[in-house]
């Protein structure tokens, strides 16, 4: 199937747990939105901090290349997203360093290299990644 | 086909849980900082409804008072007044909100045993009962035809003595609670 194989070639759990703890995360300074526009809130940050993980988890399926940077970032801004969004009462941050390890974990191999495994299905599995 | 690499999505085990143990490790020395100094960011109690503020003594600087329409648990428009206290300090705080399950009445309390220190506070109450003193106390009014800026009262300072106070909204840019306790606890209420 089409979207097997597009599935296949980019980090597709780690980019999914991404989005939801970017979603997450802006779910607190969306509530506070009388508040969060006053100047001098911090919530302003946690609205930033959680825009910027969902946009770095949408990157990630598209430039599955660039996942491990986008994956280090993601943790480091998940943790900070503890100040001013509460990092979505702390699932959103939890969620984002799983996310964002799996963004960096993530790798193409060769499949002959894949654990002992033999190439079962080459139709779904091939691919080449840029 | 001979000359194409077969490739495959894999993730690298040690990369994932070297990652995630750092990950948890820099969230861990993140909390534990703001548990050494007590300190928590833009910390919203919003939503919760009527819940009631108590405390011996509050001093703090910078306060300003006026009017406004606000939603409650109960209703969507209930009158009630706007705090805003640019920095403030807090003897024997305790903030509680009872709500009835069943058939009875369980009330979930915080509470610091020591002095706790707020900046930026944005508190919307229903009924204010205190001893209170001001300094530069000016209450002025304005012609306006949105009532809610027809009234205002500023101080530079305010110190408010065995308060409690009804609250519907509270929310505080950083707020300092050294020896916190939260119980949830059932009362007897009539």
């Amino acid at each position: 199937m089409v979207f097997k194989k597009w599935r296949h070639t980019r980090p597709f759990f780690g980019a999914i747990l991404t989005v939801l703890s970017g979603l997450m995360i802006l779910w607190v300074p969306l509530n506070l939105y009388l508040s969060t526009f006053l100047p001098g809130s911090v919530a302003v940050i946690g609205l930033m901090f959680g825009g910027l993980i969902t946009l770095m988890g949408l990157m990630s399926f598209f430039l599955p290349s660039a996942s491990k940077a986008l994956g280090i970032i993601v943790i480091f801004l998940s943790i900070l997203s503890v100040i001013g969004a509460l990092g979505g009462f702390l699932f959103g941050t939890i969620f984002g360093i799983i996310g964002g390890a799996l963004l960096t974990a993530w790798q193409m191999v060769p499949a002959q290299e894949s654990a002992g495994a033999p190439v079962a299905d080459a139709a779904a599995q091939a691919a080449k990644t840029g | 086909m001979n000359g194409a690499v077969v490739m495959e999505s894999k993730t690298n085990k040690k990369a994932f849980w070297g990652a995630l143990a750092a990950g948890l490790l820099a969230l861990g020395i993140l909390l534990v900082s703001f548990g050494v100094s007590g300190v928590a960011y833009a910390v919203p109690i919003a939503g919760v409804g009527d819940f009631y503020v108590e405390f011996d003594k509050l001093e703090g600087e910078g306060y300003k008072f006026y009017p406004k329409l606000g939603e409650t648990s109960s209703s969507d428009a209930a009158p009630q007044g706007t705090n805003i206290i640019e920095k403030l300090t807090i003897d024997n705080l305790q903030l509680y909100k009872d709500f009835q399950v069943g058939g009875e009445w369980i009330r979930v309390k915080i509470q610091a045993s020591k002095p706790v220190q707020i900046s930026g506070l944005q508190h919307d109450a229903g009924l204010i009962e205190a001893n209170a003193k001001f300094q530069n106390l000016a209450l002025a009014e304005n012609n306006s035809t949105d009532w809610t800026k027809q009234f205002q009262q500023t101080s530079s300072t305010i110190i408010l003595e065995n308060a409690k106070l009804k609250t519907h909204y509270l929310f505080q840019e950083t707020i300092n609670m050294a020896g916190m306790k939260l119980t949830v606890e059932k009362i007897d209420k009539k």
